[in-house]
């Protein structure tokens, strides 16, 4: 059922290119928008203070061999106490976290005008893409794919015998959208508002990260076995000092 | 802390400014990269980029970062006209910044008017109570005016929050240090050792700190650390090997009849001894005698 079919190279000049620069273009005009609507977020205390507590936690398990066994247990015992242990975090605040966040206006607007400036275009383009470019084969992948993904790939195209490897423009819209980000981390720099796909990933583990990496830090500490690494070093400072005196 | 080849690197530029070659501008941006202390040279050469108006426009928007550096610097040498022209100057650019809040600020301490700089300090902090800098230059100002314990409260209060600042840390340590409050200076570097744990300078400090202390326990803890130095400076740290001779000599004195001492490592002292020896005679051979005599009173 391989059939060549031969493209216009008109698609290629009026679809798959306009396609790119426009999504380029709108990127660009997005990153501009969301730095002029930026407002200035005042970073909560308890954050900051939590971020500091794993950095420090996190340097007391790994370094924990360089100091000696009795510093390190009180240090542990401070950090894992089971009433004022700065790690630990008793299970109804874990629940609070989130629902604060949602409460809190000035946070809320804040979630809410960055999913706007992520949506809006998005759908759109999408909208633009689907009344303009459809209802026509508009690339074709160099690899061969299963009939599962004909509904997916070839959505305007209503010719069932049509191998699947002939896309429409709508999957050329996602392989852009997913595809330029590397592109936008050139051209704006590293912070750009672009970053969907990473954005969507931050979203859905909003409420929960500061309690959960607390008890995971301290879990991880209360693991940790102390083995006190000087001992050794006096051997290899003797060692060290017989071959500078040889 | 400064690698070896940012210092040579460093060097080399000061040199290539001090004798007439180009090079200024790279210069003062090496000495902001790397936070070091060069105020006379910085204000020297930033001066000299400043006045020139076509070099300053060269310069295109680094320019006001440069009088920001260059405002600091005259802070430092005390040409308080020097640096009351630039924050005027940076006021003009940028009205409402925290950043020229913060030089006002300086330059109120830097004329030592205490009072007024507490106050601009305070007001920066109602509008953003999270600025590391401005909570440190409190303390720093607290600690001028000899005002040692409240200094170590505010310390305190910082760390509590910011406890990941290595820093702060080793600002803490070197203030209980002079108040000789050792217990707490030696948990500041325990915290040190913990954050960079192998930069030999806090091993050594900690080792230092121990051995005032005194004690068995930390007499023997005290040898372990200088043996870590010894071995993370390749046994050219002078004062680790002498801290080894004094500890092995002190713990002998301490547990004079408990010999339990030897199964770990009884070369050790006698190999510090000769290395240091030697060294002296490579560096300072006239006080080889002094050594000498010393070292071999110590193993009483």
């Amino acid at each position: 059922m391989a059939e060549d079919l031969v493209l216009d190279t008109a698609i290629r000049d009026w679809v798959l290119i306009p396609l790119s620069v426009v999504m380029v273009l709108i990127g660009i005009l997005r990153y501009f928008v969301s730095k002029l609507m930026r407002s200035f977020q005042v970073p909560d205390h308890k954050i900051v203070k939590e971020g500091q507590v794993i950095v420090r936690a996190r340097n007391l398990r790994a370094a924990a061999n360089f100091i000696p066994p009795k510093s390190f247990r009180s240090r542990r015992v401070y950090f894992s106490n089971e009433e004022n242990g700065l790690l630990f975090v008793p299970k109804g605040q874990a629940q609070n976290a989130q629902a604060q966040m949602f409460s809190d206006p000035n946070m809320a607007m804040d979630m809410m005008k960055k999913n706007l400036s992520m949506i809006i275009p998005q759908t759109l383009t999408f909208a633009w893409v689907n009344f303009f470019f459809s209802g026509f084969v508009a690339a074709k992948i160099p690899f061969p794919l299963t009939q599962r993904f004909r509904s997916m790939l070839q959505n305007g195209i209503d010719l069932s015998t049509v191998d699947v490897s002939y896309v429409s423009s709508r999957s050329w819209y996602f392989l852009n959208l997913f595809g330029l980000r590397g592109l936008f981390s050139l051209i704006l720099g590293e912070e750009n508002a672009t970053d969907d796909t990473q954005r969507m990933m931050q979203m859905s583990g909003f409420g929960f990260d500061p309690s959960k990496s607390l008890s995971a830090e301290k879990d991880g500490l209360d693991i940790v076995q102390h083995e006190w690494a000087l001992p050794k070093f006096e051997h290899r400072a003797e060692a060290v000092l017989k071959k500078l005196v040889s | 802390m400064v690698s070896k080849t940012e210092e040579t690197q460093l060097n080399r530029l000061e040199n290539q400014v001090d004798n007439g070659g180009g090079g200024a501008w790279e210069y003062l941006c090496l000495v902001r990269k790397l936070k070091v202390r060069r105020s006379e040279k910085v204000l020297k050469y930033g001066l000299s980029i400043l006045n020139d108006p076509k070099k300053r426009s060269a310069l295109g928007p680094e320019e006001w970062t440069l009088y920001e550096q260059v405002a600091i610097a005259a802070m430092d040498c005390q040409c308080l006209d020097v640096t009351k022209d630039c924050i005027k100057v940076l006021q003009k650019k940028f009205p409402e910044s925290k950043r020229v809040g913060r030089l006002n600020g300086m330059l109120l301490e830097a004329k030592g008017s205490w009072a007024e700089a507490e106050k601009a300090y305070s007001s920066l902090l109602e509008d953003n109570s999270l600025d590391q800098v401005i909570h440190k230059r409190r303390v720093a100002m607290a600690k001028a005016q000899g005002n040692i314990s409240e200094a170590i409260e505010l310390l305190n209060k910082y760390l509590e929050i910011f406890m990941a600042d290595h820093d702060a840390w080793r600002e803490l340590a070197e203030i209980y240090v002079s108040l000789q409050m050792y217990k707490q200076a030696a948990f500041c570097y325990e915290e040190l050792i913990l954050s960079q744990p192998t930069v030999p300078l806090y091993h050594l400090a900690y080792a230092d700190v121990l051995y005032t202390l005194g004690g068995l326990e930390n007499l023997q803890i005290a040898k372990k650390y200088y043996a870590s130095t010894i071995d993370l400076t390749g046994g050219k740290n002078t004062r680790a090997l002498f801290g080894i001779c004094l500890c092995t000599s002190a713990i002998a004195q301490v547990s004079k009849g408990r010999n339990k001492e030897d199964k770990e490592s009884p070369e050790l002292q006698s190999l510090a001894a000769t290395a240091l020896e030697k060294d002296y005679k490579q560096r300072a051979a006239d006080k080889l005698s002094l050594l000498t005599s010393a070292l071999r009173s110590l193993k009483i």
